[in-house]
């Protein structure tokens, strides 16, 4: 009996002998520029028990050299970290559009995941905390293989773009929450935030944006009264700056006292009504995928961080 | 373990022919990736050992590096994660998440400590087979003062060791058996150092005496002719050097540990055949026992 209780503590620690099952259902993007130029992308990558992001990395992408033990990546397909045109370049991992906090050889894998490797530069910030370019994810299969309750906060919960929001998660099969911004227990939620910038900038993650990618991650900066969103290059520096109509989705997290950092919060945001609609609906996996956040311009996405000089 | 002058053709060469012969498989060790290329050095090595009549010395030590060997492995596996083939699974272990054990990191960890003993093997073989005092005269040329001390440690040191055994039998012998304990050691102790003192100052009187002050170097082409196994091992070191340069840059007989273990530039055919070319170029100056006595 002993025996077994032990035998049974064990497995449901993760551990065991071989491999263990494997992670079905997986996607792997490796791509550089801030998902600009795919180099890797399998809807049906070779997986093996217990993969972690390394493992799945190196049994379907060519040419991967590792440094610093194995755990960093230096190369993939001879595309190689270090300086291009004097700024700092790396490669970077997001599972499920998080940022991990650890090596990739300390990530596992879990059914369902979205694993994304990008190529960037990174003199405006190396913190990018988290993308919209896996969804889905992470509101499908969670963090860390676990699935967690999605709650939509609206500035007007009564709004048209509140009810695109909740009625995209619906048929994505997720019973999505809905209620004011900055009600909810926030705790193991994700939350998606729907409002007129000036709305929903009192959130304390949301206002976070206002303070540039070195602080949020995100190449877009909202002015304080809302009218207006700066796009930002990867240098960190505006590119243009777009006026009324203008939609943003985004996602960030915070880190607290104890620099905890938080589940992602998403943002669907506009300088005004028609922006946040538009944002609304350009909430789907074919205008996102690939992309760190997006602006939406004249009812087309424009990929962040902005490309055009 | 020491020198002691024996009939074999490697006692018979020259202290540089020898040294280099022993310093050039070492060499090899360290460059070869492949098991089998790694396991055949390690023979290769144990059969030169027999062949200068030092099997039993170098065994030893091979025998006391193969549990290290045995321990890197395991703690190579322990710490690193790459590899697909995963034996194990530890589970999550704060902070370093997710812990699984492979068989590439086992297999990593076991070249690794294989490498280190044939190098260790190698060098047993050289403190054991080359003659110190003619390698001192070789170093002499290059660094006359660092030659000396390395000379006076060499000899110094077993002398030491022969007043530690004298004194302490000396303290077994007295009606109390000397005391026991950490009393008695330290007494030894203290009596070992004292007259390592003594034996230091008597040294420097002597080399004083003797005008090592104004040391000269040794002239490069004094002493004797080279031998036949001179020439012999000196020849050998130089094919193992070149047969390793040309696995290297060819190349030939590769292994990759990760992330998956995988034979490369000719697998293992190319080891089988690059591991006869060594015990050939090796082993050859062995089989001359010709003027071989001390």
């Amino acid at each position: 009996m002993a025996v077994a209780l032990a035998a049974l503590a064990t497995a449901a620690a993760g551990c065991g002998l071989g491999a263990g099952p494997k992670a079905a259902d997986t996607q792997l993007l490796v791509s550089r520029d801030f998902g600009a130029e795919p180099i890797v992308q399998d809807d049906q990558p070779q997986t093996g028990g217990s993969d972690t992001v390394m493992r799945l990395l190196q049994r379907n992408a060519p040419k991967v050299a590792t440094r610093f033990g194995g755990g960093f990546v230096q190369s993939i397909d001879g595309v190689s970290g270090g300086r291009r045109d004097g700024r700092p370049v790396d490669w970077f991992f997001y599972v499920n559009g998080i940022q991990a906090d650890t090596g990739a050889t300390s990530v596992k894998v879990h059914q369902g995941d979205r694993v994304w490797w990008d190529f960037h530069d990174w003199s405006a910030t190396d913190d990018v905390p988290a993308v919209v370019g896996s969804f889905p994810e992470p509101f499908l299969h969670g963090v860390d293989g676990r699935r967690l309750p999605t709650r939509v906060e609206c500035a007007d919960p009564k709004s048209a773009a509140c009810s695109t929001v909740a009625d995209k998660l619906v048929e994505l099969g997720l019973p999505a929450a809905r209620g004011g911004v900055g009600n909810s227990f926030v705790e193991d939620t994700l939350r998606i935030v729907v409002g007129p910038w000036r709305a929903v900038r009192g959130d304390a993650t949301i206002k976070l944006l206002e303070k540039g990618p070195a602080t949020s991650g995100v190449f877009a900066r909202p002015s304080a009264d809302g009218r207006h969103i700066a796009l930002l290059d990867a240098g960190g520096k505006v590119t243009r700056t777009l006026g009324p109509g203008t939609g943003l989705i985004a996602a960030t997290r915070v880190k607290d006292a104890k620099d905890t950092v938080s589940d992602p919060v998403w943002i669907v945001s506009g300088t005004d009504a028609a922006g946040v609609d538009a944002a609304a609906s350009a909430l789907d996996e074919g205008a996102l995928a690939g992309h760190f956040a997006i602006a939406v311009s004249g009812g087309r996405p424009v990929g962040l961080p902005d490309r055009t000089s | 373990m020491r020198y002691r002058r024996r009939a074999s053709p490697l006692h018979a060469a020259r202290a540089a022919a020898g040294g280099a012969w022993c310093s050039a498989l070492a060499a090899a060790a360290l460059a070869a990736e492949h098991p089998v290329v790694l396991v055949g050095l390690a023979a290769i090595v144990l059969a030169g050992a027999a062949g200068a009549g030092v099997l039993r010395e170098v065994g030893r030590v091979a025998a006391w590096m193969a549990p290290w060997a045995v321990v890197i492995a395991v703690v190579n596996m322990l710490v690193v994660r790459q590899g697909f083939t995963i034996l194990a699974r530890l589970g999550e272990v704060p902070p370093f998440g997710q812990v699984d054990l492979t068989l590439e990191a086992l297999v990593y960890g076991s070249l690794f400590g294989l490498r280190l003993l044939v190098v260790a093997s190698a060098f047993a073989l050289f403190t054991v087979a080359v003659d110190p005092d003619d390698l001192l005269r070789v170093l002499r040329r290059a660094s006359v003062r660092s030659a000396l001390a390395a000379t006076l440690a060499t000899r110094l040191v077993p002398v030491l060791a022969a007043d530690a055994r004298r004194v302490e039998e000396a303290r077994r012998c007295r009606a109390d058996h000397g005391g026991e304990g950490a009393a008695a050691r330290v007494a030894v102790l203290r009596a070992v150092a004292g007259n390592a003192l003594d034996r230091a100052l008597d040294v420097a009187a002597t080399l004083e005496v003797r005008g090592y002050g104004t040391a000269r170097r040794g002239s490069a082409g004094g002493g004797r002719p080279w031998s036949r196994h001179d020439r012999a091992f000196a020849a050998s070191a130089a094919a193992i050097v070149a047969l390793t340069i040309a696995s290297r840059v060819a190349p030939i007989a590769g292994f990759e540990t990760y992330p998956e273990l995988h034979a490369v530039a000719g697998g293992t055919p190319a080891a089988v055949a690059l591991v006869l070319a060594y015990a050939v170029v090796a082993l050859l100056p062995l089989a001359d026992r010709r003027g071989i006595g001390p």
